[in-house]
This record gives C-alpha cells, structure tokens and sequence, in this order.
C-alpha cells in the first residue's frame, strides 16, 4: 500500500512517509528561513536512500521550498534583492568548488566520512554559539533589561573597500564580506546538499549586523539560486537526482513551508534562533555518534561506478 | 592465447558430459515470465521455472533425478570496504573490489545440492555462493576471503544472493517447479536460468533459458533521460520545483 518504485534510487519507498518527510522539513524551514538541507540529506540516508542520490534530491527538494518560502517572506518585506544577488555572486563560485571538491574525496572512497566531520564541526559550533547567544538575550529580557542596539555598531568590517549601499538591511558595507559568506554557503550547498542556511543566518546576523527578519528571507532567497545550480551540476557530472523522489519531497515540502512561516512570525527572533539550536544540535549529536559508536556493520557494499 | 586454453580446458569435460549426451535423459525447462517490466508500483516479483525430464529414451526403471536450478543477473564491478576504528572514529579502509559479482544469484534444488553432486563438479558448474566467480580474487589470502564473505552476507540480507535446498519440487516423476523471489532492488538487465539435471551425481542434461528486467513507461523514460540528457534532466527537476513552490504559496496564501 502506497509504494512508490524510484527510477533512479533503485528501491520502493512509502509514498506518505516520504510526503511526511518533506512537509517537516518544510516546515522548519518556513519557520526559520534555512533549506532544511541539514536535516533531509540524514533523514533519507535513514530511510535507505543512497547518500549521493539524498544529497543531490535533497538540493531539488530545497529549489521548491525555498520559491514558496521566498515567496512568503517577500511579501512581509523581508527580501534585501541586492544583498541577495551579492550572495548568489559568491555562491556559484562556491558551488563549483564544492563539487570539484567532493569528487577528489571520492575518488579516494572518503568522501562519506569528511561529509560527516564536517557535518558535526558545522553544526556543533553553530548550534552552540546560537544557544548560548539566543539563552542570553532571552534571560535579559527577562530581568526586564533592553538589549543593546546593534545597528550603527562597528567592526572591523566597515574597514573593508568595495563599499555598497544596502537601503533595505540600513547597511552600507563592503561587497567583500556577503560574497566571502555567499561563496562558504555555496560550497557546503554542493558538498553537503544543504541549502547552507544555518551558517548564512548566523553570518549575517552576527558579521554583519542586518536585522534578523531580512536576514531569513534573504537567504531564503539566494538558497533558491545556490541549489537549482547544485542540482544542475549533480545531474549533470553524477546522474543522482531522482525526479519522483524530489517531486514527492517537494509536494510535502510546499505544504509545511507555509505552515513554517506563519508559526514562525508567533515567535520572537531570539525564541526562533534557541529553537533552531536545539534542532541542530540534535542533528550534530546523532551523526557524531553514527561515527563513534561501533557500527551494526562493518562492511559496506559500493558499486565503483556509483559514490 | 592462453585465456582461450583454459577457457577450452575448463569447457572439456561440460561438453563431454552435455553435448556429447552419452545420457538418453534430457530436461526442458523455461520461465513464467521472460520479461519483467520494472514500474513505479513494482515491490519485487515472483517468477516460476518449470519444466520436466523427458526420460521416453531411458531404461524404463530409472529414477531418483535431481534438478538444480540457478538463476544469474548482470554483473557489475563492486568495492567491499571495511570500517576500522581511527582516532576513536570508525573510518572506511581502502577496501577491495570485485571485478565481476552477479547482481543478483539464487540456487535452488530439489534436494541439498552439495548433496546432488561432487564438490568439484559444483565448483566447476559455479553452483553455489561459495562457488560463484566473484571476478579478480585470490582465494589463498584469508583477509580477501573475509571481503568475500560480507559480501555474500549483506546480499544475502538484501535478497540478492539466495540459496533454498528445497526450492524445486517434482510434481510426480517428471514435471518440477521451482519458484524465486526478485526483490525490489533487483539490478536491471538480461538475467539467466541454468537448469541441471543430475542422476547419481552425474550431470545428465542442461538447459538454459534467459530473462529481461527493465524499466518501462514513465519510469523508464525517466531513467533513459538521466542518463542520456542530463543538463535536461536536470534543468526539469529545477522546473518542476520552482513551480512546485509557486503552486504551494497560491494555493496556501490567504488574502
């Protein structure tokens, strides 16, 4: 009941438990402004699905996702165009970088456990800075202190050259630092098939300084761009994209996002950022046991044309 | 040069004991299905080999036929890879490949084979897991022999390598049936069935019939587009998906 055969995966899937993987997914990533990425890829690779063809679906996936999400953040305002082009500049280079990248690792049969280690350092780091940021504001507000302004602040990125006017973000900063962090988030799009979100978010609200709101639906906005092309190139140089899985990802996906959006505007942006902490943290502790504990199965079958 | 030798060598004593069919008994056989189309609703198959001995040119008092049916698939080159522990990380070592495993392997027999016949003959027919030609190996290196038998375990776990003493059943002295399981993960292309028939451990005829699975309909034009017209393949899915979010954000918005 309700098997879906997958053309290119090769195995029969539960069709309404693919839909309900999509729509969680989505859902967070409405709620949070990042692909989601972080959490699909393991996901399918729990549910049997070859890491490489997880990888370049959950990239396919992220495409549709983010058009609805963008879509519903445009509308509240919260999409800075310019930035985000200055973004998407960065990461396409990144992109590219990353597939290269991932095909020297395979060729030396490492790429799993690098993807992996990233993975953990990533997450890791990221989620526990959030925390530990997020908890702090939240007690403060408690005790009934107002947090400091933040905008107007400078550091030493306001030294950089390539000065440009951001009138949506209040920003007037070098064109340097949003290429330097489109270009990481476009290399880690390509090598871990995330839409590269949760390092973005962060970036941009701790380097430089934009408001919380514009930073969700401007990255929202590049990961659309950064993932169709990574979708292109594992297509293209890998042929791991499976069209029915991404559709029934995506359909599930559409659905959750919206949903994500609306929940996420009940929160206040230091609530969203703790929450999305926990979550990634989750994340980041399961996959740094899958690599000390001792596995169920020490051997592993790979056919040498595949990844 | 040499290869032909020994292919002519090893060949010998088929052909003395097939071909040259000193044997008056000879078996028929063929396949319920000679075409398995693979569909978005495929989970695995059934299939059926039956087939019969013709004993009309024997003595009339003979009897106590064996029959051992394999079933091969395509092959395809495969690394084993073993996880060691580094740095308190369990980490993949640089692992082995297999030239030439079939992708999909199954013995069935009327009886247990090893007891049908010699060991010798099983090994020069390639009948059984132990037996298979797995491609470039060497038997002698114990390590190599561990790879080998992972990877019978986790195809057998899988499906794909399956071994039934039992799976053929005589239906009186000369009609036999046996049935396999294809699962849903079965590798595609042009498959065969080898049936033998023994008597007192002596092959007395063989007879081979072939089978195709392949993908049809949307699923293989899905597959043929992949992989023939990537860029385009790729360029749809990104279509698809943009639309796919625009159809999402009209249908859910509100006002």
């Amino acid at each position: 009941m309700f098997q879906v055969y997958l053309p290119i995966a090769e195995i029969s899937v539960n069709l309404l438990v693919m839909l309900g993987l999509g729509a969680a997914v989505g859902f967070l990533s409405g709620m949070f402004g990042v692909g989601g990425g972080f959490l699909l890829t393991p996901l399918l690779m729990f549910s049997g699905i070859p890491p490489a063809i997880a990888v370049a679906t959950g990239a396919n996936q992220i495409v549709g996702t983010s058009v609805s999400g963008t879509l519903a953040q445009w509308r509240r305002g919260n999409v800075d165009v310019r930035m985000g082009f200055v973004l998407i500049a960065g990461g396409v280079v990144g992109a590219l970088a990353g597939v290269l990248l991932l095909g020297l690792l395979r060729q030396i049969g490492q790429s799993g456990l690098i993807i992996s280690l990233t993975y953990v350092a990533f997450l890791g780091v990221i989620g526990t800075l959030m925390l530990w940021e997020s908890l702090r504001v939240i007690r403060k507000r408690r005790a009934g202190k107002s947090t400091p302004p933040r905008s107007g602040q400078h550091n030493w990125i306001h030294g950089l050259p390539f000065k440009m006017r951001f009138p949506q973000s209040r920003l007037y900063i070098s064109a340097i630092p949003p290429l330097a962090i489109g270009a990481v988030a476009g290399l880690l799009a390509s090598f871990l098939g995330v839409g590269g979100g949760f390092i973005m978010v962060p970036a941009m609200i701790y380097l430089l300084r934009m408001p919380t709101n514009i930073v969700i639906g401007t990255s929202i906005f590049q990961i659309i761009f950064v993932t169709a092309i990574v979708t292109l190139l594992h297509a293209t140089l890998n042929h791991t994209l499976d069209l029915l899985l991404a559709f029934i990802l995506v359909a599930g996906g559409v659905i959750g996002g919206q949903f994500g959006v609306r929940a996420g505007h009940r929160f206040k942006g230091e609530q969203l950022r703790a929450m999305l902490a926990v979550v990634v943290l989750a994340v980041a502790l399961r996959l740094l046991l899958d690599l000390v504990l001792k596995p169920a199965e020490l051997y592993s079958l790979v056919p040498l044309s595949g990844a | 040069m040499r290869t032909t030798l020994v292919a002519i060598l090893f060949a010998l004593p088929l052909t003395a004991a097939v071909a040259g069919s000193p044997h008056p008994e000879e078996v028929q056989a063929d396949i319920s299905t000679r075409e398995i189309s693979i569909q978005s609703d495929f989970t695995g198959i059934e299939i059926l080999i039956f087939g019969s001995v013709d004993f009309s040119h024997a003595p009339p008092d003979q009897s106590g036929y064996d029959v051992i049916v394999v079933i091969r698939g395509p092959s395809e080159p495969i690394v084993v890879r073993q996880k060691h522990r580094v740095a308190g990380i369990w980490v993949n070592g640089p692992g082995k490949i297999f030239a030439s495993p079939p992708g999909f392997y199954a013995v069935l027999s009327s009886r247990p084979f090893r007891a049908i016949a010699s060991d010798k003959m099983l090994k020069e027919l390639g009948i059984g897991l132990s037996n298979v030609d797995f491609g470039r190996y060497t038997l002698g290196d114990p390590r190599e022999e561990s790879y080998r038998s992972a990877m019978i375990r986790l195809r057998k776990e899988e499906g794909l390598f399956q071994e039934h003493d039992d799976g053929v059943s005589f239906i009186g002295r000369s009609l036999f049936r046996a049935t396999v399981d294809l699962p849903v993960n079965v590798p595609i292309g042009r498959y065969t069935s080898d049936v033998y028939l023994f008597r007192d451990g002596v092959l007395l005829s063989k007879k081979q019939s072939t089978l195709a699975v392949s993908k049809v309909g949307f699923e293989r034009v899905l597959y043929l587009l992949a992989f023939q017209h990537p860029f385009i393949y790729g360029l749809l899915a990104v279509i698809l998906a943009v639309l796919a979010g625009l159809a999402g954000w009209f249908a859910f918005r509100r006002d």
